[in-house]
């Protein structure tokens, strides 16, 4: 399975002065899967997607990819792969076009190929009427959608991005992943490391870091599932007094937080839902709604990393 | 080595150059600022220098030689004294940068041509203003001593025409005019043209700063490609400056150009080349624009001031300075464009100074090569 993987990691680690930012990474990945990387600031998301792009030099542990022996053909990798960085820079006095052109020459694109998959990535990223602009005054997601087409440019088998739809708008964000679908469905390896939880559900496979090491690895139906008790949402009038409340009832595992809601894991919603209904009634506490829900990845994920921190 | 990539670079950064205007403000006009601030400010500082003197002979001859050496706007004529005490305290007050003591036996022994007893003092610490004074007061005394001798001459019903061949002067004879700009104008091109060497060692760590040097990096560009891609657009622009900038300055300052132009061209490309090549280096190294900034001025730039031989002579200086300006393109840049300018002349003098520029600029693009790495921390 291993010898035909896209990416193969075994004890994959990075060590800078004074701390682990990748420990003992194992992962396999197979051609034309999405994998998501998840993790809470500072995991070594980023500092795992360096080291696979060669940017970094491996402390510990071997890297395949593409066939390839990360350590020792670096550079024949880098044509293999399209790697965008979380912070990520166009060169802001080149055009859209000019961008494009500038890494199809990098990455040794035919002459010929050239024009037409310039106009196609264009055409792909919704660019095509700024093609003349520079990269400066593009939008934040514009520059993210010309940053993944000059990635593409080279038609990478392995796609390397870091973080490629933060801090832009949920529309640009939805085209962006329908983008990243396209490409998943026409055979493109791809890495993504995202901090948001819908995007991860979007992959057939999820790994989550923490103080880098990969916790867990497994289909986004797995994860949900690997959390224990289920889950009940409530939406109090006075959400402080709420949560103190129903933390110390018998069968709540967790609370979490969402704005004004609460998520209570319990250990069975059918048995504690009326409890908590009584206690709050009890306690003068009101609330608009109380209902059992599905758990979600985002639910999911906090209730891991609890488990880690404590 | 993949000329797609080299040209790709090089392009990319011709059109950054173009269209970023504080670049195209720093490569263009930073070189004719300064050489307008330092040729006129070195001028005005040598200008009208106070003297006093001394006269203890006070004959018609000695009056008509202290105006004659105060006649220019170079040396002035700050006091007549009557004794030496009083030039002492005149120095030591910084009134004055020199003084001139005429001997009593001066009319006697001019007009009999059998010397010419005089005594010049300098300020030491002020070297430039004394030896300029020093200088200065030598040339008119032969000036002076010639007159007298054509005026005998001439008494004599010599012809006139026959005294042209005689040439009493010694001394800057590169320089006739004797005005301190033309000997330093050359000096200070050469330092100018050098300064495209800042950008340069910008470029990179505004890449470093700017995250496009990591995507760069994933690339599979090579690192001799990125780097000299990074300096062709940075010698074309010296290049431009190097044809505008000498032009301007001999029509300016009206200094002589008496060497082959062409020449100049070429063996100023080879300097661009080796100085370039020392920007690049400390890009390499430098992670902030501001540190490879403050680094460039205190690797290209000051050095280019104190250590190349333009201000001040690399024969005055102790053994270790000596051998370091010779690893600064710029002292041999400046030998070169000296002669050129004054002297005029050819390959055949300059050969070893070009070797020289070429042998540096390898060298430090191999280093730079060497220790850039494609790794990021
Ligand atoms: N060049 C470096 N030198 C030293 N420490 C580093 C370096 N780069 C990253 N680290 C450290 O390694 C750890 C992992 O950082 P990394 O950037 O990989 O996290 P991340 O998961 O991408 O976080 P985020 O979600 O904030 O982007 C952090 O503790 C960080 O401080
Ligand atoms: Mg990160």
């Amino acid at each position: 399975m291993t010898s035909q993987a896209a990416i193969a990691l075994s004890s994959l680690t990075k060590e800078f002065k004074d701390n682990r930012a990748v420990d003992s990474l194992d992962i396999s990945i197979q051609p034309g899967e999405l994998f998501g990387l998840v993790g809470p600031d500072g995991a070594g998301k980023t500092t795992t997607l360096r080291l696979l792009a060669g940017l970094l030099d491996i402390t510990e542990g071997e890297a395949t990819i593409a066939g390839l022996d990360l350590a020792a053909e670096t550079e024949k990798i880098k044509s293999h792969i399209g790697y965008m960085a979380q912070e990520f820079s166009m060169y802001a006095e080149l055009s859209v076009e000019e961008n494009l052109l500038f890494f199809a020459e990098l990455y040794d694109v035919p002459v010929e190929h050239i024009q037409a998959r310039k106009e196609r990535l264009l055409e792909f990223a919704g660019l095509t009427e700024f093609k003349e602009r520079r990269a400066a005054h593009l939008s934040g997601g514009m520059q993210k959608k010309l940053a993944l087409a000059c990635t593409l440019i080279h038609e990478p088998q392995i796609l390397l991005l870091d973080e490629p739809t933060t801090g832009v708008d949920p529309v640009s964000r939805r085209e962006f992943w329908n983008i990243l679908t396209e490409l998943h469905i026409n055979g493109t390896t791809i890495i993504v490391s995202t901090p948001y939880m819908d995007e991860a559900d979007r992959c057939s496979r999820v790994g989550l870091m923490y103080a880098g090491r990969l916790i867990v690895c497994a289909s986004p139906q797995e994860i949900r599932q690997r959390v224990e008790g289920e889950m009940i949402e409530l939406r109090p009038e006075d959400w402080q007094s709420a949560r103190v409340l129903v933390a110390e009832l018998p069968g709540v595992l967790e609370v979490q937080n969402y704005g004004e809601r609460l998520h209570l894991l319990v250990d069975s919603a059918e048995k504690r839902l009326p409890e908590i209904e009584t206690v709050l009634r009890s306690k003068k506490a009101s609330y608009r709604s109380i209902r059992p829900a599905p758990t979600g990845m985002e639910e999911a994920f906090i209730s891991l990393i609890k488990r880690m921190e404590d | 080595m993949s000329l797609r990539h080299l040209w790709a670079v090089t392009r990319k950064e011709i059109q950054h150059i173009i269209r970023d205007r504080s670049t195209l403000v720093i490569v263009f006009l930073t070189p004719f600022l300064l050489l307008f601030v330092f040729a006129y400010s070195l001028t005005v500082e040598i200008k009208h220098v106070p003297i006093a003197v001394l006269d203890f002979d006070r004959s018609e001859t000695s009056r008509q030689f202290v105006q004659r050496i105060t006649a220019g706007d170079d040396l002035e004529l700050y006091a007549q004294v009557a004794a030496l005490e009083e030039i002492e305290d005149l120095l030591l007050r910084g009134k004055i940068k020199a003084a001139l003591i005429i001997h009593p036996d001066f009319s006697r022994q001019v007009l009999s041509g059998s010397g010419m007893p005089m005594q010049i003092i300098i300020d030491g610490t002020e070297p430039e203003s004394g030896a300029f004074a020093l200088d200065n007061m030598a040339s008119r005394a032969e000036e002076f001593i010639e007159n007298i001798f054509a005026d005998q001459l001439v008494a004599l019903s010599v012809p006139a025409e026959a005294l042209k061949p005689i040439d009493l002067r010694i001394s800057t004879w590169y320089n006739p005019s004797l005005k301190p700009r033309v000997d330093l104008i050359p000096g200070l091109i050469s330092m100018v043209l050098g300064l495209p060497a800042l950008s340069v060692a910008l470029t990179l760590a505004h890449e470093r700063e700017h995250g496009t040097l990591e995507q760069l990096m994933a690339t599979p560009i090579g690192r001799t490609e990125l780097l000299v891609g990074k300096m062709l657009p940075y010698i074309f622009v010296g290049m431009i400056n190097a044809i505008i900038i000498p032009t301007f300055a001999i029509v300016w300052f009206r200094i002589p150009f008496n060497g082959n132009f062409f020449l100049f061209l070429g063996l100023t490309a080879i300097f661009l080349f080796a100085i370039l090549a020392m920007g690049i280096i400390i890009g390499v190294f430098m992670r902030t624009q501001a540190a490879a900034l403050a680094v460039s001025f205190l690797l290209i730039f000051f050095p280019g001031f104190f250590l190349t031989g333009i201000f001040f002579p690399i024969a005055a200086m102790p053994e270790i300075m000596r051998l370091e300006s010779l690893g600064l393109p710029g002292t041999h840049y400046a030998i070169i464009t000296r002669g050129l300018f004054l002297t005029g002349v050819g390959l055949d003098v300059l050969w070893p100074y070009s070797v020289m520029l070429f042998g540096l600029g390898l060298a430090f693009v191999g280093v730079a090569a060497l220790f850039f790495k494609k790794k990021l921390g």
